[in-house]
Protein backbone atom coordinates (compact mmCIF):
# COMPACT_ATOMS: atom_id res chain seq x y z
CA UNK A 1 0.00 0.00 0.00
CA UNK A 2 2.38 2.82 1.39
CA UNK A 3 5.74 2.38 -0.03
CA UNK A 4 8.78 4.85 1.54
CA UNK A 5 11.97 4.33 -0.60
CA UNK A 6 15.23 5.91 0.73
CA UNK A 7 13.64 9.06 1.98
CA UNK A 8 15.87 11.37 2.95
CA UNK A 9 14.96 14.94 4.83
CA UNK A 10 15.80 17.74 7.31
CA UNK A 11 15.36 20.53 8.48
CA UNK A 12 17.13 23.79 7.03
CA UNK A 13 21.44 22.48 6.31
CA UNK A 14 20.63 19.59 8.77
CA UNK A 15 19.64 16.49 7.60
CA UNK A 16 17.47 14.17 10.31
CA UNK A 17 16.52 11.65 7.90
CA UNK A 18 18.81 9.12 6.15
CA UNK A 19 17.93 6.72 3.45
CA UNK A 20 14.90 5.10 5.24
CA UNK A 21 12.70 2.83 3.45
CA UNK A 22 9.59 1.30 4.39
CA UNK A 23 6.43 -0.13 3.75
CA UNK A 24 3.18 -0.37 5.25
CA UNK A 25 0.55 -3.10 3.60
CA UNK A 26 -3.33 -2.49 2.83
CA UNK A 27 -5.09 -3.33 6.56
CA UNK A 28 -1.57 -3.35 8.24
CA UNK A 29 -0.63 -1.71 11.60
CA UNK A 30 3.18 -0.65 11.38
CA UNK A 31 4.55 0.87 14.20
CA UNK A 32 8.52 2.85 13.98
CA UNK A 33 9.74 2.84 17.17
CA UNK A 34 12.11 5.42 18.34
CA UNK A 35 13.93 7.83 21.09
CA UNK A 36 12.83 11.81 21.19
CA UNK A 37 14.70 13.44 18.87
CA UNK A 38 15.54 10.67 16.25
CA UNK A 39 13.26 11.74 13.39
CA UNK A 40 10.10 9.94 14.13
CA UNK A 41 8.00 13.24 13.60
CA UNK A 42 10.15 14.40 10.53
CA UNK A 43 9.48 10.99 8.93
CA UNK A 44 5.26 11.31 9.57
CA UNK A 45 6.05 15.18 8.11
CA UNK A 46 8.30 14.48 5.41
CA UNK A 47 5.24 11.34 4.02
CA UNK A 48 2.96 13.99 4.52
CA UNK A 49 4.45 16.76 2.60
CA UNK A 50 4.83 19.31 5.12
CA UNK A 51 8.40 19.23 5.09
CA UNK A 52 10.12 18.22 1.50
CA UNK A 53 12.09 15.71 0.51
CA UNK A 54 15.84 16.21 -0.25
CA UNK A 55 15.77 12.40 -1.39
CA UNK A 56 13.76 9.27 -1.90
CA UNK A 57 10.12 8.33 -3.04
CA UNK A 58 6.88 8.02 -1.54
CA UNK A 59 3.85 5.77 -3.10
CA UNK A 60 0.57 5.01 -2.31
CA UNK A 61 -0.56 1.89 -4.31
CA UNK A 62 1.88 2.28 -6.95
CA UNK A 63 0.79 6.43 -7.41
CA UNK A 64 3.56 8.84 -6.63
CA UNK A 65 2.85 11.15 -3.73
CA UNK A 66 6.91 12.36 -3.64
CA UNK A 67 6.80 16.05 -4.00
CA UNK A 68 2.79 16.58 -3.73
CA UNK A 69 1.76 19.34 -1.95
CA UNK A 70 -0.29 18.06 1.48
CA UNK A 71 -3.85 18.78 0.47
CA UNK A 72 -3.30 16.13 -2.42
CA UNK A 73 -1.56 13.84 -0.57
CA UNK A 74 -4.47 13.76 2.09
CA UNK A 75 -6.82 13.77 -1.07
CA UNK A 76 -4.73 10.48 -2.26
CA UNK A 77 -5.66 8.65 1.33
CA UNK A 78 -2.88 9.24 3.69
CA UNK A 79 -3.95 11.38 6.47
CA UNK A 80 -1.69 12.37 9.48
CA UNK A 81 -3.13 13.09 12.97
CA UNK A 82 -0.08 15.25 14.22
CA UNK A 83 1.99 15.34 17.64
CA UNK A 84 0.39 17.33 19.92
CA UNK A 85 -3.01 17.12 18.34
CA UNK A 86 -3.14 20.91 16.62
CA UNK A 87 -6.74 21.11 17.68
CA UNK A 88 -9.12 24.62 15.72
CA UNK A 89 -8.84 25.63 19.15
CA UNK A 90 -11.73 28.68 19.18
CA UNK A 91 -13.86 26.01 17.07
CA UNK A 92 -16.46 23.96 18.63
CA UNK A 93 -15.78 19.99 18.71
CA UNK A 94 -18.41 19.41 15.82
CA UNK A 95 -16.77 22.28 13.55
CA UNK A 96 -13.01 20.56 14.04
CA UNK A 97 -14.70 17.37 13.06
CA UNK A 98 -16.32 19.03 9.88
CA UNK A 99 -13.58 20.05 8.80
CA UNK A 100 -11.68 17.11 9.24
CA UNK A 101 -14.28 16.23 6.26
CA UNK A 102 -13.10 18.85 4.17
CA UNK A 103 -12.11 17.20 0.71
CA UNK A 104 -15.19 16.45 -1.50
CA UNK A 105 -15.06 13.13 -1.48
CA UNK A 106 -15.78 12.89 2.35
CA UNK A 107 -17.76 15.94 2.89
CA UNK A 108 -20.76 14.79 0.52
CA UNK A 109 -20.71 11.63 3.32
CA UNK A 110 -19.83 13.68 6.20
CA UNK A 111 -22.89 12.78 7.70
CA UNK A 112 -22.61 9.24 8.25
CA UNK A 113 -18.90 9.57 8.87
CA UNK A 114 -19.85 12.08 12.06
CA UNK A 115 -22.48 8.97 13.16
CA UNK A 116 -19.40 6.39 12.90
CA UNK A 117 -17.12 8.87 14.95
CA UNK A 118 -19.44 9.74 17.74
CA UNK A 119 -19.91 5.79 17.96
CA UNK A 120 -16.20 5.45 18.58
CA UNK A 121 -15.74 8.15 20.62
CA UNK A 122 -19.28 8.88 23.04
CA UNK A 123 -17.74 11.67 24.65
CA UNK A 124 -17.26 13.92 21.72
CA UNK A 125 -20.84 13.62 20.88
CA UNK A 126 -21.59 14.84 24.06
CA UNK A 127 -19.47 17.70 23.64
CA UNK A 128 -19.65 18.68 20.39
CA UNK A 129 -20.78 22.04 21.12
CA UNK A 130 -17.95 22.55 23.13
CA UNK A 131 -15.15 24.28 21.94
CA UNK A 132 -11.66 22.43 21.62
CA UNK A 133 -9.64 24.70 23.79
CA UNK A 134 -12.01 23.43 26.72
CA UNK A 135 -11.10 19.64 25.94
CA UNK A 136 -8.60 17.89 28.36
CA UNK A 137 -5.55 16.80 26.82
CA UNK A 138 -7.18 12.92 26.71
CA UNK A 139 -10.19 14.58 25.04
CA UNK A 140 -8.11 16.47 22.60
CA UNK A 141 -6.52 13.25 21.55
CA UNK A 142 -9.57 11.87 20.69
CA UNK A 143 -10.68 14.89 18.86
CA UNK A 144 -7.94 14.42 16.72
CA UNK A 145 -8.34 11.03 16.15
CA UNK A 146 -11.86 11.27 15.37
CA UNK A 147 -11.01 14.56 13.01
CA UNK A 148 -8.83 12.19 10.94
CA UNK A 149 -11.52 9.26 11.01
CA UNK A 150 -13.53 12.38 9.06
CA UNK A 151 -11.45 12.34 6.12
CA UNK A 152 -11.65 9.51 3.67
CA UNK A 153 -8.22 8.15 4.65
CA UNK A 154 -7.12 4.94 4.02
CA UNK A 155 -4.08 5.06 5.59
CA UNK A 156 -3.98 6.65 8.87
CA UNK A 157 -0.51 8.03 10.32
CA UNK A 158 -0.35 8.55 14.11
CA UNK A 159 2.15 11.04 15.68
CA UNK A 160 3.25 9.53 19.39
CA UNK A 161 -0.66 9.33 20.93
CA UNK A 162 0.33 9.09 24.32
CA UNK A 163 2.38 12.26 24.71
CA UNK A 164 1.77 14.21 27.27
CA UNK A 165 -1.50 11.64 28.61
CA UNK A 166 -2.11 10.20 31.54
CA UNK A 167 -1.39 6.33 32.43
CA UNK A 168 -5.47 5.41 32.36
CA UNK A 169 -6.04 7.79 29.70
CA UNK A 170 -3.02 6.18 27.26
CA UNK A 171 -4.83 2.90 27.83
CA UNK A 172 -7.85 4.67 26.42
CA UNK A 173 -6.33 5.85 23.51
CA UNK A 174 -4.59 2.68 22.80
CA UNK A 175 -7.78 0.87 22.96
CA UNK A 176 -9.89 3.24 20.38
CA UNK A 177 -6.54 2.55 17.92
CA UNK A 178 -7.33 -1.14 18.65
CA UNK A 179 -10.98 -0.32 17.31
CA UNK A 180 -9.76 1.68 14.43
CA UNK A 181 -7.41 -0.97 13.43
CA UNK A 182 -10.02 -3.92 13.27
CA UNK A 183 -12.06 -1.44 11.14
CA UNK A 184 -9.86 -2.57 8.72
CA UNK A 185 -7.67 1.15 7.85
CA UNK A 186 -3.96 0.75 7.93
CA UNK A 187 -2.09 2.64 10.04
CA UNK A 188 1.71 3.93 10.77
CA UNK A 189 1.61 4.45 14.10
CA UNK A 190 5.38 6.60 15.37
CA UNK A 191 6.08 5.89 19.47
CA UNK A 192 8.68 5.59 21.73
CA UNK A 193 7.45 3.32 23.81
CA UNK A 194 7.18 -0.43 23.10
CA UNK A 195 4.63 -1.25 25.87
CA UNK A 196 2.00 0.75 24.19
CA UNK A 197 2.04 -0.92 21.14
CA UNK A 198 2.28 -4.54 22.16
CA UNK A 199 -0.53 -6.35 20.57
CA UNK A 200 -1.26 -3.68 18.68
CA UNK A 201 1.72 -3.59 15.84
CA UNK A 202 1.62 -6.25 13.43
CA UNK A 203 5.39 -5.08 11.90
CA UNK A 204 7.75 -2.57 13.57
CA UNK A 205 10.56 -0.70 12.49
CA UNK A 206 13.37 0.71 15.15
CA UNK A 207 14.42 3.83 14.26
CA UNK A 208 17.31 5.11 15.87
CA UNK A 209 19.50 9.10 14.95
CA UNK A 210 16.90 9.05 11.92
CA UNK A 211 18.36 5.31 10.22
CA UNK A 212 15.87 2.66 10.20
CA UNK A 213 18.15 0.06 12.45
CA UNK A 214 15.76 -3.08 12.88
CA UNK A 215 12.18 -4.60 10.86
CA UNK A 216 10.60 -7.43 11.86
CA UNK A 217 7.09 -8.95 13.23
CA UNK A 218 6.10 -7.07 16.27
CA UNK A 219 5.88 -10.43 18.37
CA UNK A 220 9.43 -10.95 17.32
CA UNK A 221 10.69 -7.68 18.01
CA UNK A 222 8.55 -7.90 21.04
CA UNK A 223 10.64 -11.24 22.13
CA UNK A 224 14.19 -9.43 22.41
CA UNK A 225 15.15 -8.67 25.54
CA UNK A 226 17.62 -5.83 25.31
CA UNK A 227 15.66 -4.14 22.77
CA UNK A 228 12.69 -3.82 25.36
CA UNK A 229 15.05 -2.52 28.16
CA UNK A 230 15.62 0.42 25.82
CA UNK A 231 12.24 0.91 24.93
CA UNK A 232 10.33 0.61 27.67
CA UNK A 233 10.02 4.02 28.33
CA UNK B 1 -43.37 65.38 14.82
CA UNK B 2 -42.12 67.04 18.38
CA UNK B 3 -40.01 65.29 21.01
CA UNK B 4 -38.09 65.90 23.89
CA UNK B 5 -34.72 67.39 23.25
CA UNK B 6 -32.61 65.19 25.19
CA UNK B 7 -34.73 61.94 23.28
CA UNK B 8 -34.06 64.06 19.70
CA UNK B 9 -30.02 63.79 20.43
CA UNK B 10 -30.11 60.90 21.66
CA UNK B 11 -31.74 59.26 18.52
CA UNK B 12 -29.46 61.28 16.27
CA UNK B 13 -26.34 60.26 17.84
CA UNK B 14 -28.00 56.26 17.31
CA UNK B 15 -29.22 56.65 14.12
CA UNK B 16 -25.08 57.86 12.70
CA UNK B 17 -23.80 55.30 14.82
CA UNK B 18 -25.89 52.52 13.39
CA UNK B 19 -25.09 53.61 10.20
CA UNK B 20 -21.47 54.43 10.80
CA UNK B 21 -20.97 51.19 12.10
CA UNK B 22 -22.65 49.33 9.44
CA UNK B 23 -20.04 50.72 7.00
CA UNK B 24 -17.30 49.76 9.34
CA UNK B 25 -18.53 46.65 9.93
CA UNK B 26 -18.43 45.63 6.07
CA UNK B 27 -14.66 47.15 6.13
CA UNK B 28 -13.13 45.65 8.60
CA UNK B 29 -14.64 42.39 8.18
CA UNK B 30 -12.67 42.09 5.20
CA UNK B 31 -9.27 43.59 6.77
CA UNK B 32 -9.48 40.95 10.02
CA UNK B 33 -10.09 37.76 7.64
CA UNK B 34 -7.12 38.54 5.65
CA UNK B 35 -4.91 39.72 8.49
CA UNK B 36 -6.69 36.41 10.08
CA UNK B 37 -5.22 33.98 7.75
CA UNK B 38 -2.59 35.64 5.82
CA UNK B 39 -1.23 37.61 8.58
CA UNK B 40 -0.97 39.99 7.02
CA UNK B 41 -2.17 43.73 6.33
CA UNK B 42 -4.07 44.86 3.45
CA UNK B 43 -3.48 48.58 2.54
CA UNK B 44 -5.27 48.12 -0.54
CA UNK B 45 -8.17 47.51 0.94
CA UNK B 46 -9.09 51.93 1.05
CA UNK B 47 -8.62 51.86 -2.66
CA UNK B 48 -10.45 48.43 -3.24
CA UNK B 49 -13.30 50.32 -1.42
CA UNK B 50 -13.61 53.39 -3.63
CA UNK B 51 -12.89 51.38 -6.62
CA UNK B 52 -15.99 49.56 -5.63
CA UNK B 53 -17.88 53.04 -5.40
CA UNK B 54 -15.91 54.68 -9.00
CA UNK B 55 -17.16 51.06 -10.65
CA UNK B 56 -20.86 52.21 -9.66
CA UNK B 57 -20.49 55.38 -10.92
CA UNK B 58 -18.77 54.32 -14.33
CA UNK B 59 -21.45 51.91 -15.21
CA UNK B 60 -24.38 54.16 -13.94
CA UNK B 61 -22.62 56.53 -16.95
CA UNK B 62 -23.34 53.52 -19.21
CA UNK B 63 -27.11 53.88 -18.18
CA UNK B 64 -26.97 50.63 -16.04
CA UNK B 65 -30.34 50.51 -13.92
CA UNK B 66 -29.05 51.26 -9.84
CA UNK B 67 -29.77 48.21 -8.28
CA UNK B 68 -27.59 46.67 -11.09
CA UNK B 69 -24.41 49.00 -10.86
CA UNK B 70 -24.03 47.73 -6.68
CA UNK B 71 -24.10 43.89 -8.34
CA UNK B 72 -21.25 45.21 -10.84
CA UNK B 73 -19.40 47.34 -8.07
CA UNK B 74 -18.66 44.07 -5.66
CA UNK B 75 -17.75 42.17 -8.88
CA UNK B 76 -15.35 44.76 -9.87
CA UNK B 77 -13.85 45.19 -6.67
CA UNK B 78 -13.57 41.77 -6.02
CA UNK B 79 -11.99 41.01 -9.63
CA UNK B 80 -9.46 43.97 -8.43
CA UNK B 81 -8.93 41.97 -5.19
CA UNK B 82 -8.17 38.54 -7.39
CA UNK B 83 -5.53 40.77 -9.57
CA UNK B 84 -3.98 41.53 -6.45
CA UNK B 85 -3.56 38.28 -4.97
CA UNK B 86 -2.64 36.32 -7.96
CA UNK B 87 0.27 38.92 -9.18
CA UNK B 88 1.08 40.33 -6.02
CA UNK B 89 0.92 38.50 -3.13
CA UNK B 90 0.81 34.78 -3.88
CA UNK B 91 4.43 34.83 -5.42
CA UNK B 92 5.82 36.15 -2.46
CA UNK B 93 3.54 33.92 0.29
CA UNK B 94 6.96 31.85 0.80
CA UNK B 95 9.34 35.04 1.16
CA UNK B 96 11.01 35.23 4.14
CA UNK B 97 10.35 38.68 4.52
CA UNK B 98 6.54 38.52 3.55
CA UNK B 99 5.29 40.98 6.26
CA UNK B 100 7.23 43.81 4.95
CA UNK B 101 6.76 42.59 1.37
CA UNK B 102 2.60 42.11 1.16
CA UNK B 103 2.81 45.64 2.99
CA UNK B 104 4.76 47.03 0.22
CA UNK B 105 2.85 45.37 -2.40
CA UNK B 106 -0.26 46.36 -0.94
CA UNK B 107 0.57 49.76 -0.93
CA UNK B 108 1.93 49.71 -4.60
CA UNK B 109 -1.47 47.83 -5.47
CA UNK B 110 -3.62 51.08 -3.95
CA UNK B 111 -1.58 53.92 -5.22
CA UNK B 112 -1.87 51.88 -8.96
CA UNK B 113 -5.83 51.45 -7.82
CA UNK B 114 -6.05 55.38 -6.97
CA UNK B 115 -3.94 56.87 -10.12
CA UNK B 116 -6.10 54.47 -12.49
CA UNK B 117 -9.47 55.96 -10.76
CA UNK B 118 -7.75 59.51 -11.10
CA UNK B 119 -7.10 59.14 -14.61
CA UNK B 120 -10.37 57.72 -15.97
CA UNK B 121 -12.48 59.95 -13.92
CA UNK B 122 -10.51 63.22 -12.54
CA UNK B 123 -10.49 64.64 -9.50
CA UNK B 124 -13.34 66.65 -8.75
CA UNK B 125 -15.49 64.84 -5.88
CA UNK B 126 -18.43 62.40 -6.84
CA UNK B 127 -21.70 61.38 -5.69
CA UNK B 128 -24.16 58.33 -6.65
CA UNK B 129 -27.80 58.52 -6.64
CA UNK B 130 -29.76 56.84 -3.78
CA UNK B 131 -31.50 53.13 -4.55
CA UNK B 132 -34.68 54.41 -2.90
CA UNK B 133 -34.96 58.46 -2.62
CA UNK B 134 -36.40 60.52 -0.03
CA UNK B 135 -36.88 59.84 3.77
CA UNK B 136 -38.72 61.16 6.97
CA UNK B 137 -37.72 62.63 10.17
CA UNK B 138 -38.12 62.21 13.59
CA UNK B 139 -37.83 65.39 15.99
CA UNK B 140 -34.72 67.10 13.70
CA UNK B 141 -33.22 63.44 12.81
CA UNK B 142 -33.19 63.13 8.93
CA UNK B 143 -33.49 59.64 8.40
CA UNK B 144 -32.97 59.07 4.80
CA UNK B 145 -33.68 55.40 3.02
CA UNK B 146 -30.96 55.26 1.17
CA UNK B 147 -29.42 54.86 5.02
CA UNK B 148 -32.05 52.34 5.81
CA UNK B 149 -30.37 50.46 3.13
CA UNK B 150 -27.19 50.55 3.85
CA UNK B 151 -27.98 49.61 7.51
CA UNK B 152 -29.91 46.60 6.16
CA UNK B 153 -27.70 45.54 3.23
CA UNK B 154 -24.94 46.03 5.73
CA UNK B 155 -26.58 43.51 8.29
CA UNK B 156 -27.42 41.15 6.02
CA UNK B 157 -24.03 40.94 4.82
CA UNK B 158 -22.28 40.77 8.10
CA UNK B 159 -24.83 37.84 9.39
CA UNK B 160 -24.49 35.99 5.90
CA UNK B 161 -20.40 36.14 6.51
CA UNK B 162 -21.43 35.00 9.79
CA UNK B 163 -22.94 31.89 8.24
CA UNK B 164 -20.30 31.37 5.75
CA UNK B 165 -17.62 30.91 7.92
CA UNK B 166 -19.59 29.00 10.41
CA UNK B 167 -21.32 26.63 8.38
CA UNK B 168 -19.99 26.21 4.51
CA UNK B 169 -17.16 23.76 4.29
CA UNK B 170 -15.01 26.99 2.62
CA UNK B 171 -16.08 29.02 5.41
CA UNK B 172 -14.50 26.02 7.92
CA UNK B 173 -11.03 26.25 5.80
CA UNK B 174 -10.68 29.84 6.15
CA UNK B 175 -11.19 29.56 10.48
CA UNK B 176 -9.27 26.66 10.27
CA UNK B 177 -5.97 27.99 8.62
CA UNK B 178 -6.44 31.32 10.91
CA UNK B 179 -6.40 28.97 13.45
CA UNK B 180 -4.02 26.29 12.74
CA UNK B 181 -1.82 26.86 9.31
CA UNK B 182 -0.25 22.86 9.64
CA UNK B 183 -3.38 21.31 10.96
CA UNK B 184 -5.72 22.84 7.95
CA UNK B 185 -3.18 21.61 5.75
CA UNK B 186 -3.27 18.23 7.38
CA UNK B 187 -7.11 18.00 7.02
CA UNK B 188 -6.51 18.44 2.64
CA UNK B 189 -7.29 22.50 2.29
CA UNK B 190 -5.00 23.83 -0.58
CA UNK B 191 -3.77 27.44 1.37
CA UNK B 192 -3.40 29.19 -2.06
CA UNK B 193 -6.61 28.81 -3.24
CA UNK B 194 -7.72 29.36 0.12
CA UNK B 195 -6.49 32.84 0.34
CA UNK B 196 -7.80 33.56 -3.10
CA UNK B 197 -10.94 33.29 -1.53
CA UNK B 198 -10.51 35.64 1.66
CA UNK B 199 -9.05 38.45 -0.97
CA UNK B 200 -11.80 37.87 -3.44
CA UNK B 201 -14.28 38.09 -0.56
CA UNK B 202 -13.50 40.73 1.32
CA UNK B 203 -12.68 42.97 -1.50
CA UNK B 204 -15.88 42.56 -2.58
CA UNK B 205 -17.57 43.20 0.61
CA UNK B 206 -15.23 46.65 1.04
CA UNK B 207 -16.66 47.47 -2.30
CA UNK B 208 -20.34 46.87 -1.41
CA UNK B 209 -19.12 49.19 1.31
CA UNK B 210 -17.89 51.48 -0.93
CA UNK B 211 -20.98 51.88 -3.20
CA UNK B 212 -23.36 51.94 -0.40
CA UNK B 213 -21.86 54.84 1.19
CA UNK B 214 -20.76 56.49 -2.32
CA UNK B 215 -24.72 57.84 -2.20
CA UNK B 216 -24.31 59.03 1.08
CA UNK B 217 -21.27 60.85 1.44
CA UNK B 218 -19.08 62.43 -1.73
CA UNK B 219 -16.11 60.49 -2.84
CA UNK B 220 -12.34 61.59 -4.39
CA UNK B 221 -10.20 58.67 -5.75
CA UNK B 222 -8.44 59.07 -2.44
CA UNK B 223 -11.26 59.04 -0.35
CA UNK B 224 -10.72 55.14 0.60
CA UNK B 225 -8.16 56.12 3.32
CA UNK B 226 -10.68 57.71 6.22
CA UNK B 227 -12.71 54.32 5.83
CA UNK B 228 -9.62 52.02 6.02
CA UNK B 229 -8.16 53.65 9.29
CA UNK B 230 -11.31 53.94 10.94
CA UNK B 231 -11.27 50.20 9.61
CA UNK B 232 -7.90 49.36 11.43
CA UNK B 233 -8.90 50.92 14.08
CA UNK B 234 -12.17 48.35 14.78
CA UNK B 235 -10.02 45.48 13.67
CA UNK B 236 -7.62 45.98 16.55
CA UNK B 237 -10.40 47.25 18.63
CA UNK B 238 -12.18 43.62 17.88
CA UNK B 239 -8.96 41.72 18.49
CA UNK B 240 -7.18 41.40 15.00
CA UNK B 241 -8.67 38.31 13.53
CA UNK B 242 -11.81 37.91 15.45
CA UNK B 243 -14.95 38.25 13.61
CA UNK B 244 -17.64 38.64 15.89
CA UNK B 245 -15.32 40.68 18.06
CA UNK B 246 -14.50 42.93 14.97
CA UNK B 247 -18.25 43.23 13.96
CA UNK B 248 -18.93 44.03 17.96
CA UNK B 249 -16.19 46.72 17.35
CA UNK B 250 -17.45 48.41 14.61
CA UNK B 251 -21.06 48.97 15.73
CA UNK B 252 -19.30 50.58 19.48
CA UNK B 253 -17.02 52.57 17.47
CA UNK B 254 -19.86 53.90 15.04
CA UNK B 255 -22.04 54.70 17.97
CA UNK B 256 -19.12 56.25 20.15
CA UNK B 257 -18.12 58.05 16.85
CA UNK B 258 -21.54 59.70 16.41
CA UNK B 259 -22.01 60.00 20.52
CA UNK B 260 -18.80 62.00 20.75
CA UNK B 261 -20.01 63.88 17.91
CA UNK B 262 -23.53 64.91 19.22
CA UNK B 263 -22.38 65.21 22.94
CA UNK B 264 -19.10 66.57 22.92
CA UNK B 265 -18.77 68.18 19.79
CA UNK B 266 -18.17 66.67 16.09
CA UNK B 267 -14.56 68.09 16.00
CA UNK B 268 -13.88 65.58 19.03
CA UNK B 269 -14.88 62.34 17.59
CA UNK B 270 -11.51 61.17 15.85
CA UNK B 271 -9.34 62.24 18.67
CA UNK B 272 -11.46 60.94 21.04
CA UNK B 273 -11.59 57.31 18.80
CA UNK B 274 -7.70 57.86 19.06
CA UNK B 275 -7.20 58.15 22.12
CA UNK B 276 -9.70 55.43 23.31
CA UNK B 277 -7.90 53.54 21.28
CA UNK B 278 -4.66 54.12 22.71
CA UNK B 279 -6.20 53.65 26.87
CA UNK B 280 -7.32 50.58 25.48
CA UNK B 281 -4.43 48.81 23.74
CA UNK B 282 -2.50 49.74 26.95
CA UNK B 283 -5.51 48.06 28.95
CA UNK B 284 -6.39 45.03 27.53
CA UNK B 285 -3.24 44.50 24.45
CA UNK B 286 -5.16 42.19 22.60
CA UNK B 287 -8.07 44.45 21.72
CA UNK B 288 -11.49 44.35 23.36
CA UNK B 289 -12.43 40.73 22.21
CA UNK B 290 -8.67 39.19 21.47
CA UNK B 291 -7.73 36.71 23.85
CA UNK B 292 -4.11 36.57 22.43
CA UNK B 293 -2.65 34.93 20.07
CA UNK B 294 -4.63 32.12 20.44
CA UNK B 295 -7.73 33.50 19.60
CA UNK B 296 -8.72 33.59 15.71
CA UNK B 297 -12.00 33.73 13.54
Amino acid sequence: MLTVANLEAGYGGSQVLHSVSLHVGAGETVVVLGPNGHGKTTLLRAISGLIRLTAGRVELDGVDLTHLPTEQIVAAGVVHIPQGDLPFSEMSVLENLLVGAYRPAAWSERRERLERVFQLFPLLAERKRQLARSLSGGERRMLALGRGLMSSARLLMIDEPSLGLAPLVIEQVYETIHDIKRSGLAILLVDENAEHVAGLADRMYLLEAGVLVREGPAAELLRDEALLAAYLG
Amino acid sequence: MAIPDALDRLLQALYSGVLNGSVYGLMAIGLTLIWGSLRMLNLAHGALYIAGAYVAYGVLALGLPVPLTFGVAVGGAALIGLVVQVVLITPILENPGRDSASLIATLAASIVVQSAILLLFGGQTKQLPPLIDGGFTIGTTLISYQGLVVIGAAVVCLLLMSVFLHVSRRGLAIRAISQNMDAAKLMGIPIVPTFVVVMVTSAGLAGLAGVLLGSILFFTPSGGFTPMLMAMVVTIFGGLGSVTGTIWAAYIIGLMESFLAVYVGASWALPGIFLFMIVMLVIRPNGLFGLGEARRL
